[in-house]
């Protein structure tokens, strides 16, 4: 059963529907995460968990209990934001024991639960500073502990690490997870950076112009995107215009070169449908190779560009002429030989690395 | 190492700056010291201090200026933080109310105050208590431009929402929010709303000569400049004295606990 429940979900400010339709069930101890561009809703839906938006229908239940209408301060949520939000006249260890205070726990409780609290985010030391004694990478784990030591029913966070630099991201997210799952604690993470989505997440919520396009696990989503917009927005993807040849053998022609996919198409033949490829899934091999059972296509190297863990190649499909840019990423390796611009090349992908996206316009 | 070019002009400036401060203040000052023919003295700040109305105008009008801070907080303050928080398009509303005072002239509120608060159900005029509270209404008016803008400037810069989301999100109630969270970090601000208030009242004459006259301490100042000439020199340079003073009283409480005012966000 369902530790958070949304159930059909709508928010209306005035005439725009900022988020509709929205179904989902957090299982206990859970950490799912609201992945999409901005103004896809996400952080509204967010806020209607905390209490801060009231759903204009539709209904949230937490362990069961409806908390639609319910206040933010009588909900049991912990929320941390993008910006910190750390009381500035707090120290770092009144602001972690805040919640507690609110609550009027005792003084030694209070003093033991902020103590582990710092523990836990690995900064027992610095209780006795000030919010801007801080670094930001200290300040959000700080508001991080802030919104754990009041035990809360649901953890949410807002874009927490989007303030931070690259490095500390990285630290960052690592730690929350680690956190996360020590506790047990069900989280709802709300983020547009896909990266940060994959790499924490139990289930992702692909959102779009306020619509759910996919609920599932990370490796699905990327691997199984459901939606032409979930195909382009997680990851690279190459759009190929391509011609339906024989839509039950899955076969396409893309610039008079046959293209085979390992499923039936759901077009008529001699439609024009767009392939979609992951720049992963392809090979580079000199022109002329053969492939065996795999795709292959002969294009001319636009351009190389050197990305540090991967090198990514341009090429244009032959008889392509206005066609776009095939990209291709190579893994580094020291004993890689890179393709010259200019070059003949053949591009090698198996069918089930190809699929023709529907939405082929997105 | 490049040599650091001296600003002529700016040092000028600042000395003429300095001098239209200093120089009318070193006059007064001089004035006020030749009470005893002949020769410099304090004599004139020696009767003014002895005189027994110094005390009791300046006590009252620092009672009424205390009471008009207290209110104009407890109805400023909220106000502007809930207009910030929940209706910001409200704000220019709020401003545009907040410059009235500067438009409607001193004595055509007092004129009002009384012609409203002399009869009927609300006759404060009959009382001396009754008179005080208008007193301190009048002085609210008076102070709202200024108190409004030093709490709006402190609630800029605060990130009044995220600040209020977590507290609640931590279980907090609006009385919690405001007096722990939000009213810690305006306190500078506050406390620079609350001075120029005071400083406002002290000095006020046109509305505490129609309401209380010779009981206020601007009344009283009018009239020793009117009768006794030393001692309205020396009793200026004590109003200055006095207000350095609270200067530097708000500037000592002011400096509050580390991170009092810092903004919060990315560093």
């Amino acid at each position: 059963m369902s530790f958070l429940t949304l159930t059909d979900i709508s928010k209306t400010f005035k005439d725009t529907a900022a988020v509709a339709d929205f179904n989902l069930g957090v299982t206990r101890g859970e950490f799912v995460s609201f992945l999409g561009p901005s103004g896809c809703g996400k952080t509204t839906t967010l806020r209607m968990i905390a209490g801060f938006e009231t759903p204009t229908t539709g209904s949230i239940t937490i362990n069961g209990e409806d908390v639609t209408y319910r206040p933010p301060n009588r909900r049991n949520v912990g929320m941390v934001f993008q910006s910190y939000a750390l009381f500035p006249n707090m120290t770092v260890a009144d602001n972690i024991g805040f919640g507690l205070k609110v609550t009027k726990r005792p003084a030694a409780e209070i003093r033991k639960t902020v103590q582990e609290m710092l523990d836990v985010i690995h900064l027992p030391e610095l209780g006795a500073r000030y919010p801007y004694q801080l670094s930001g990478g200290q300040q959000q784990r700080v508001a991080l502990a802030r919104a754990l030591a009041i035990h809360p029913q649901v953890l949410l966070l807002d874009e927490p690490l989007s303030a931070l630099d690259a490095k500390i991201r990285v630290e960052l997210r690592s730690e929350i997870r680690r956190i996360q799952q020590e506790l047990g604690i069900t989280t709802v993470y709300v983020t547009h950076d896909q990266e940060e989505a994959l790499s924490l997440s139990d289930r992702i919520v692909v959102m779009n112009a306020g619509r759910v396009e996919q609920i599932d696990a990370p490796f699905r989503i990327y691997n199984y995107p459901s939606t032409g917009f979930v195909a382009s927005f997680i990851g690279q993807l190459n759009l190929l215009p391509v011609v339906v040849q024989d839509a039950s053998a899955g076969a396409v022609a893309c610039g008079g070169q046959i293209i085979r996919t390992s499923l039936s198409i759901q077009t008529a033949n001699g439609e024009a449908v767009r392939l979609a490829i992951r720049p992963e899934e392809i090979k580079v091999a000199p022109a002329g190779a053969e492939a065996a059972s795999d795709n292959r296509l002969n294009a001319r190297v636009e351009g190389v560009t050197f990305l540090g863990a991967i090198v990514r190649v341009r090429a244009a499909v032959d008889g392509l002429a206005e066609g776009p840019l095939l990209a291709v990423d190579l893994f580094n390796d020291r004993q890689l030989v890179l393709p010259k611009p200019g070059e003949q090349v053949a591009l090698v992908f198996p069918p089930h690395a190809c699929w023709v996206a529907e939405h082929s316009e997105t | 190492m490049r040599k650091r070019k001296i600003n002529l002009w700016g040092w000028l400036w600042i000395l003429i700056g300095v001098s239209y401060f200093f120089v009318p203040m070193i006059g007064t000052f001089e004035f006020s010291l030749r009470a005893k023919k002949g020769e410099l003295s304090l004599l004139a700040y020696q009767r003014v201090l002895q005189d027994p109305n110094f005390i009791r105008t300046f006590s009252f009008s620092i009672g009424m200026g205390v009471l008009t801070i207290i209110a104009s907080l407890l109805l400023i303050a909220p106000t502007v933080y809930w207009v910030r928080l929940r209706l910001p398009k409200l704000r220019p509303v709020l401003e545009f109310i907040s410059l009235m005072p500067f438009v409607v002239p001193a004595i055509v509120l007092v004129f009002g105050l009384i012609r409203v608060y002399s009869g009927g159900l609300l006759s404060l005029t009959n009382t001396v208590v009754g008179t005080d509270v208008l007193l301190v209404g009048a002085y609210m008016v008076l102070a709202l431009p200024y108190m409004f803008r030093a709490v709006d400037t402190g609630l800029a810069a605060i990130d009044v929402r995220s600040l209020t989301e977590a507290a609640q999100s931590l279980g907090a109630g609006w009385g919690t929010i405001l007096f722990r969270v939000i009213f810690p970090n305006l306190r500078a601000a506050l406390l620079s709303g609350a001075f120029i208030t005071l400083a406002m009242v002290i000095g006020e004459f046109t509305i505490a000569s129609f309401l209380v006259g010779m009981n206020a301490f601007g009344p009283y100042m009018s009239q020793v400049g009117r009768n006794r000439t030393y001692e309205s020199a020396s009793l200026a340079i004590i109003s200055f004295a006095l207000t350095w003073l609270f200067i530097g009283i708000i500037q000592f409480i002011g400096r509050g606990k580390p991170g009092q005012g810092q903004v919060v966000g990315a560093r």
